[in-house]
């Protein structure tokens, strides 16, 4: 078995580096509004749908329909936050946590409503593996991959050299001095919700590129992206990619000891793991 | 001083006569008033939110039949329609609207397995009869007294025919993988031995539903080098399985269940991928009075086999209850084998069947899925079984035992 460890340990990265997407849109919403949002479900499935639609009714390739898939989503995560969670927010976490999960019920519907149940898959030429040695990899896999690292590289750099980057990381290290500076922390929270769910809607797509979309799909991510995300330390962007590796590596990697039909355990194992000795993740809770 | 309250106030001693007087009403008297209530349980979300809804549609299309021709023993029936969600936790919270609320006196359409299992105690202890779709061999050894019917052939039975199969066509090294369900593991055990028995190598992998790639599961199967593979999920992890296969350059035989290599799973797919794909599924009896009735009912050239066996389970209510001069749960269970077996008239709608029965004679009801003839612990007996292979993105007939 441990001749298949190359691949695992490349399986891994490259599911890592899909899941850190969605799970840098999670924390991001956790650093500046301070709870954790389940509407990611939903959101990541709204963004699948919509690639699908610029993919396949518009014709577009992938990486133009994941911009598409950004502002969809995006759209979608700043309205319903406006509607349905912001006036929830002064009644604490927990509350608008629980309404997250109510409102990640209604869009799965919402989709389902639309476009039905059946299965749908991109239109993307599929094409058989390359090997390098025992080890091989999709081309789209890599193409996935690649897109990933670039909006990684994209949000670091915003979160960095923009006047926004900067607000939304004083906001979230600091809201009341941020208000004292005078940064408008609705402006900032507005732009996160849209900004947060737009990557949660590439994440989900990036995810239906390898497979098949249908309304669950997001559900199916949540585990994983939630775990990334704690894992990393919920508030922090450059924890998030680094349980997004850890998780992603860890799920693929548990073949080798567990049986396949476990590999949620590693998710929620992680959880349990980092919980108990470093409560705040790996990364502490810093958003940069 | 007498108001309108002291008039109108319900006294203690008024409400405790009232009860009893409410209790002592014999529960048949009840019963008998207002429609006769039935349930339909389809998967309408989740994987199997690919066939709930037309199996709503055809056994619902079976009462309003009924009630336009004036109702079952003089009664209108109700059609109380839920969804398991295809998720247990669900479909128990469902069972029991249909149960404590609806007051049905049977439900219909159970699908995944796992969602049968939870919901069939519900049913049997409070005298409900349950007619299920669901395939796995534990559901009908269950202590459920009768009220458990079932008109899908058992996972053995299954995973028999199609290892059978897979000998004939050749296979030198066999593999199963599948995710985790209640038929997975007696489904290895089948095939490894068959697969003993033929002197054949035999692999399997159970792995987890519900994720979005299986390249480490593929990776791990293909270690043995088998040259036929059977699929042991449903649709949604079986798209995403089929494509991880074809990606790893596996060359092989594939074979799943015509359930999991649906015609959503074709169109999701490219051709290439599923191109010579062979699928098996308990033969819907084609060309058969009552497969038309649920062609014309659904308005579609090929009813998939759960929608034609929903069917079959509102005809054998309806004929069950009228048999029996009672529409209750524990009546319906009783008479189900005086209408669905022996030497009485074959019909193959309740229609036909309420008129034979008015006239006092028998009827053996033949359905849209087969003959419908149940065993003493309510497996269905006499199934035949359609072999296809699909070819250019569509599936064709290859062979029928």
């Amino acid at each position: 078995m441990l001749d298949l460890l190359p691949q695992f340990l490349v399986n891994g990265i490259i599911t890592g580096a899909l899941l850190a997407v969605p799970a840098i849109g999670l924390t991001a919403i956790f650093a500046v509004l301070r709870f954790p949002n389940f509407a990611v479900a939903s959101h990541a499935t709204i963004g699948a749908f919509a690639g699908y639609g610029a993919n396949v009714w518009m014709g577009l390739p992938a990486a133009p329909s994941l911009v598409f898939a950004f502002f969809v989503a995006g759209l979608f995560g700043l309205v319903s936050d406006e509607i349905a969670l912001k006036p929830l927010r002064k009644h604490g976490a927990l509350t608008t946590a629980i309404a997250s999960i109510a409102l990640t019920i209604v869009l799965e519907n919402m989709v389902r409503f639309v476009f039905g149940n059946a299965l749908r898959g991109y239109d993307l030429p599929l094409v058989r593996d390359v090997r390098f040695g025992d080890v091989r990899v999709n081309p789209q896999q890599i193409e996935n991959m690649v897109l990933a690292v670039v909006i990684m590289a994209i949000v670091f750099a915003l979160l960095k050299f923009t006047r926004m980057g900067k607000a939304m990381r004083a906001v979230a290290d600091n809201p009341g001095l941020a208000d004292l500076k005078g940064i408008d922390a609705v402006l900032v929270g507005r732009v996160v919700a849209f900004a947060g769910m737009g990557l949660v809607g590439i994440g989900g797509m990036l995810f239906g590129l390898g497979t098949s979309i249908d309304p669950l799909t997001g559900f199916r991510f949540i585990l994983p992206i939630f775990a990334a995300a704690v894992v990393g330390g919920l508030g922090s962007v450059p924890g998030a990619v680094a349980g997004a590796m850890i998780v992603g590596i860890g799920e693929e990697m548990s073949a080798l000891v567990l049986e396949p039909a476990y590999k949620s355990a590693v998710g929620f194992f992680a959880i349990v793991i980092v919980l108990t000795f470093r409560p705040r993740g790996l990364f502490g809770e810093r958003a940069y | 001083m007498t108001t309108w309250k002291t008039v109108f106030q319900p006294t203690r001693r008024g409400v405790v006569l009232g009860g009893a007087a409410l209790l002592a009403t014999p529960a048949l008297l009840r019963a008998q008033s207002g429609p006769i209530k039935f349930g339909t349980l389809t998967p309408l979300t989740g994987v199997g939110g690919t066939y709930g809804p037309s199996m709503r549609d055809a056994a619902a299309s079976v009462f309003t039949a009924v009630n336009e021709a004036g109702g079952l023993l003089g009664r209108e029936i109700d059609l109380v329609t839920e969804d398991t969600q295809t998720n247990p936790e669900a479909a128990v919270r469902a069972v029991r609207k249909l149960i404590d609320v609806d007051n049905v006196s049977a439900v219909i359409g159970t699908w995944a397995s796992s969602v049968t299992t939870a919901c069939a105690p519900l049913c049997w202890e409070n005298g409900v009869m349950l007619f299920t779709v669901s395939g796995a061999d534990s559901i009908t050894q269950l202590p459920h007294m009768g009220f458990i019917a079932r008109t899908q052939p058992n996972s053995i039975l299954q995973i028999q025919v199609a290892a059978d199969f897979m000998i004939r066509e050749g296979a030198s090294g066999m593999a199963w993988i599948g995710p985790q369900t209640p038929f997975a593991q007696s489904s290895i055990d089948i095939l490894a031995e068959k697969a003993g028995g033929a002197g054949i190598g035999m692999e399997s992998l159970i792995y987890e539903a519900d994720k979005s790639t299986y390249r480490s599961e593929v990776d791990t199967i293909l270690r043995s080098n088998p040259d036929f593979i059977m699929l042991g999920g449903y649709a949604a992890d079986s798209t995403v399985v089929l494509r991880d296969i074809w990606q790893a350059g596996y060359e092989g035989k594939i074979i799943g269940p015509a359930y999991a290599v649906n015609a959503t799973v074709l169109g999701a797919l490219p051709e290439d991928v599923t191109e010579g794909v062979f699928t098996w599924e308990g033969a819907p009896a084609l060309g058969s009075a009552a497969y038309s009735n649920v062609q014309a009912a659904l308005g579609v050239e090929d009813v998939d086999p759960y929608s034609a066996q929903t069917y079959d389970h509102a005809n054998l209510a309806v004929l069950a209850a009228a048999s029996a001069g009672d529409a209750s749960g524990a009546a319906i269970k009783d008479a189900l084998r005086t209408i669905s077996q022996g030497d009485g008239d074959t019909v193959s709608d309740a229609l036909t069947g309420l008129e034979a029965l008015g006239g006092g004679g028998a009827v053996n009801y033949s359905g849209a899925s087969g003959p419908c003839d149940f065993d003493a612990i309510g497996d269905i007996t006499g199934t035949q079984f359609l072999f296809k292979q699909i070819a250019g993105g569509a599936a064709g007939d290859y062979e029928r035992v």
